[in-house]
């Protein structure tokens, strides 16, 4: 995302500045104090102040060093920036925008603040822009513009980089092409002489004749057996390809850091694997297939008819803009109709689904009646379009073709005249017909391919938009493979998932191998993020972990994660068999180690107990799990591979007290001498804690065991008490018994 | 809380607090523009530097039952107002200022041109807070019925714009945006 935009001539020495160096931030603001749309209008901030820019005049402006806080605060679809100035410490709106520019102003206030906190870094957004800044377009997720880039040689060289390994193939494709063209051209030839020469000539023998139909027979023969060819090694070459980028985009997707998946919508990715490949693949075994033949075909077709008559040819190509233009009138149309019979099609499908996986909703409220109402109406709009587009097909496709034909009408009309003149002969009139035909619909199926040629550039620049990314977390040069102890640090700490948002900041934290530390908040206040760092999934923005007093990032990301064990709130279990959702972590564990690891994690009895024990297939489509027992699984994979590290978020919340317990028990006596982090709302789970974590406001509040928390009475005495009366005040409670 | 043991009568009134729906009139509101162009606001013997004004119905009652709330993250409700119209003229304006400030969804009064290129649709519209350009998603969500004729359209960049009544636009207009409807 642009923070710092070239600024119109005029405004920097209205500003008074000499160069563009001096700005920090300068971005454009939409909308007037009063709500109205404006252009124009800019805020800049260089080092030392904040200006608002608009009709060609300072509107206001603020010094850095005079201002308490900057904040860009959210509305409905727009957003304003106020500040707080010392003098007064009261909130005073600066400029106001729309939701294009939301972002883009949350930067800048964090920019901002930096500069009042006396740095002078600079904020950058790795956010893509939505609408390319060059043309107006939208950009399909990606950061470059499939339009603008086409100008550069980026993109081209992108498709020629993809066809590079196909070498040999494409030359194959390419005679084909040429063949099949040939014998395209050649039939109406073929077809001239047997009706000059034979069949209108007093010398034509039936022998002739017969030659003359077997050899277009021939002809027509080879044209398909050659066609079919060419189709067959397009689509092959077209499934290769797409096959070979799938697998290429998948491998490199799985490099890259969290951030960059959690930044795009789920399907995105989805698509781009699947839908982006399979129309390159498509764009192969179609249009590209047909290219170069109809090129051919029309190029030689257009030069034999300008020789054999110039001035028929001449008002045939008269025709050419028609059949074009019949030919994108026709196919935005039917655009329109599929789109809206699709339209209707999706609000079935969405009605459908609402009701059928709410029914219980639906019966238990007495609803059926109106449902069925709702999805009858629904129905019938459905039919409604479908029948009025079958209609629409019926009636203008005889009308289309019979439109397309007038201009063969017409050659027939002046090259039959020529006949009686006895200027052209029968076969000649015939070719010459054939070939208009051939050029119409040529012509019409070119004005097909921007269209294609646009899908290819816009999913080619989105794989390789995937494709050209740095992987964020990789291992670099001097990452190293390391034994780890379990010497976990956290040095001056600061992390957001946007840069502008920071969820933890200045976090400073040392934790000794083999200590159990609970993570405790309210939620949403960082913990699972701190998590997240220690499984390094994310790079720390500021600051630096270390383990065993060995930077993480020097650590060899595949080694490293092979040492730690993780059980997530959300347990995800791939579709497969227990047994191998357990031994995920290690895919040669041995059974001895797997049954142990499931005894511990107090799974082993009910995988006993389900219908096939430790082959019974789960995941999505699989046997049905509990929480809890989705739960106990997580737990057995996180320890099979006695990992050095523990991470424990939320890992007994899904379960009953007394599996709790034995879990508990069980994670004990596993947990010695390992490094546990454990996150925990229920906090009796944490009461084993060598020390007790306190987060608040993106910070560390407390940091402690529980007794000497308990005696500080802040945020952490605060919790305990809290959950204690909850409960109902029971005094024998572990909790009570320690307070 | 985190000062005193912890009390179950305070948890009783905070939920008490929680429940209470509490009107907010003119005898005991007094609303203040600030210098900084937001408002504060004195009810119940407390001050409020700083209020948040947002509409419980911003579709269907825009005028009715606005809530009037604190502005840090966990924002709590002070009061309800019930009629804007049963406000002082100054007060009103204070607060219309403040829903101005918050919400803003132009209103379409003419639809110059609509371009639909490779799944997105271009607008370039009237509206009745100047001329503007949008892009759309074509396949997506993003024009959505409010009643039978009233639509909200939401741009790539969640902007939205009303088109109050579609039948009152003219029939060229209509057949530019007949895709979307």
């Amino acid at each position: 995302m642009i923070l710092k935009n070239e600024l119109p001539a005029g405004i920097l020495s209205a500003l008074g500045l000499t160069t563009n160096d001096e700005i920090y931030y300068s971005v454009p603001y939409d909308i007037t104090a009063s709500g109205l749309y404006q252009k124009d209008a800019w805020l800049v901030v260089t080092k030392d102040r904040l200006v608002a820019y608009e009709n060609g005049a300072v509107k206001k402006e603020y010094d850095i060093c005079g201002l308490l806080d900057v904040k860009s605060e959210n509305g409905v679809s727009c957003g304003v920036l106020y500040v707080v100035p010392k003098v007064t410490g009261e909130a005073e709106v600066v400029v106001r925008f729309s939701a294009h520019h939301l972002a883009r102003f949350a930067y800048v206030a964090r920019g901002c603040r930096l500069l009042i906190s006396g740095s002078d870094e600079r904020v950058k957004s790795e956010e893509y822009e939505k609408i390319c800044p060059k043309c107006g377009r939208a950009l399909p997720g990606t950061r470059e513009c499939p339009h603008c880039a086409k100008k550069q040689k980026g993109l081209s060289s992108e498709i020629i980089d993809l066809a590079r390994p196909y070498k040999l193939q494409f030359a194959g494709i390419l005679v084909l092409m040429l063949l099949s063209s040939l014998v395209t051209i050649l039939h109406p030839e073929v077809q001239k002489y047997l009706v000059d020469n034979i069949l209108t000539d007093p010398n034509g023998t039936f022998g002739a004749a017969g030659l003359c139909l077997i050899l277009m027979f021939a002809i027509s023969m080879a044209s398909a057996v050659i066609n079919v060819l060419k189709n067959y090694s397009c689509s092959k070459l077209g499934t290769i390809v797409s096959t070979d980028l799938r697998q290429k985009l998948y491998g490199k997707i799985q490099t890259l850091s969290l951030s960059f998946i959690d930044e795009r919508k789920p399907g995105d990715l989805m698509n781009r694997v699947l839908r982006d490949t399979m129309r390159v693949s498509d764009f192969m075994a179609g249009p590209f297939c047909n290219l170069f033949t109809v090129l051919i075909i029309l190029i030689s077709v257009v030069v034999y008819m300008l020789v054999l008559d110039w001035k028929l040819a001449l008002l045939s190509f008269v025709f050419i803009p028609v059949s074009i233009g019949i030919a994108v009138f026709f196919r935005h149309n039917i655009h329109r109709r599929f789109h809206m019979q699709r339209k209707k099609e999706d609000k079935i499908n969405s009605n459908l689904r609402d009701v059928l996986s709410g029914m219980s909703v639906v019966k238990s409220y007495g609803k059926e009646y109106d449902e069925s109402v709702r999805f009858n109406e629904a129905a019938d709009s459905y039919a409604l379009t479908q029948r009025r587009n079958e209609t629409f097909f019926a009636i203008l496709f005889p009308i289309m073709q019979f439109l397309m034909g007038v201009g063969v009408y017409m050659i027939t009309f002046f090259g039959g005249k020529s006949i009686l003149h006895g200027e052209k002969t029968i076969g000649e009139l015939m070719q010459f017909v054939s070939y208009t035909t051939m050029m119409y619909s040529y012509f019409g199926w070119l004005s097909n391919l921007p269209r294609h040629l646009m899908n290819l550039v816009t999913s080619v620049e989105r794989i390789s938009d995937v494709m050209n990314q740095e992987p964020r977390i990789a291992d670099s040069a001097k990452a190293v493979k390391h034994r780890v102890q379990g010497d976990v640090e956290f040095k001056d700490v600061t992390f957001g998932y946007k840069t502008y948002e920071p969820v933890l900041e200045h976090v400073d934290l040392k934790v000794r191998q083999g200590e159990m530390i609970g993570l405790v908040g309210a939620s949403g206040t960082g913990k699972s993020t701190m998590i997240n760092l220690i499984m390094h999934l994310y790079d720390v923005n500021d600051g630096e972990i270390l383990i065993d007093g060995i930077n993480i990032k020097d650590i060899k990301t595949a080694d490293y994660h092979s040492q730690i064990g993780v059980v997530l709130q959300e347990t995800f279990l791939f579709s497969g068999t227990i047994l191998n959702n357990i031994k995920f972590a290690k895919r040669d564990a041995t059974v001895e180690e797997v049954i142990r690891a499931a005894k511990m994690a107090n799974a082993h009895d009910f995988i006993l107990k389900t219908p096939d024990g430790y082959n019974t297939y789960v995941g999505e489509k699989g046997h049905n799990l509990s929480g809890g027992e989705r739960q106990r699984i997580a737990i057995a994979r996180a320890i099979l591979n006695d990992p050095r590290i523990l991470i424990l978020d939320e890992a007994t919340a899904s379960l009953d007290t007394e599996s709790e317990y034995l879990i508990q028990t069980a994670l004990q006596r596993l947990t010695d001498g390992k490094t546990t982090f454990a996150i925990a709302h229920r906090l009796s789970t944490l009461k084993n804690a060598d020390r007790l974590v306190v987060i608040d406001g993106h910070r560390i509040a407390e940091v402690g065991t529980h007794n000497e928390l308990m005696e500080k009475k802040g945020i952490y005495y605060g919790l305990v008490t809290a959950q204690l009366e909850m409960q109902g005040t029971k005094t024998d409670d572990t909790e009570a018994r320690d307070a | 809380m985190e000062e005193k043991e912890f009390d179950l009568e305070q948890m009783e009134k905070e939920t008490e607090e929680m429940l209470r729906i509490n009107m907010l009139t003119p005898e005991n509101a007094k609303f203040t523009r600030t210098a900084g162009g937001f408002v504060s606001l004195e009810t119940g013997g407390e001050k409020y530097p700083r209020v948040q004004v947002v509409r419980m119905f911003p579709f269907t009652d825009p005028g009715h039952f606005i809530s009037i709330r604190t502005t840090e993250e966990r924002s709590k409700e002070i009061g309800i107002i019930e009629d804007m119209s049963s406000l002082d003229a100054d007060t009103r304006k204070m607060l219309e200022e403040q829903l101005n400030l918050r919400y803003f969804t132009p209103v379409i009064t003419k639809i110059i041109n609509v371009k639909d290129e490779y799944g997105y649709a271009y607008f370039d519209v009237m509206t009745d807070r100047g001329e503007c350009r949008f892009t759309i998603h074509m396949g997506g969500s993003d024009v959505v019925h409010l009643t039978e004729t009233r639509i909200i359209i939401s741009d790539l960049d969640e902007n939205r714009f009303e088109i109050p009544d579609v039948t009152k636009l003219s029939a060229t207009e209509r057949k530019k945006i007949d895709l979307f409807l």
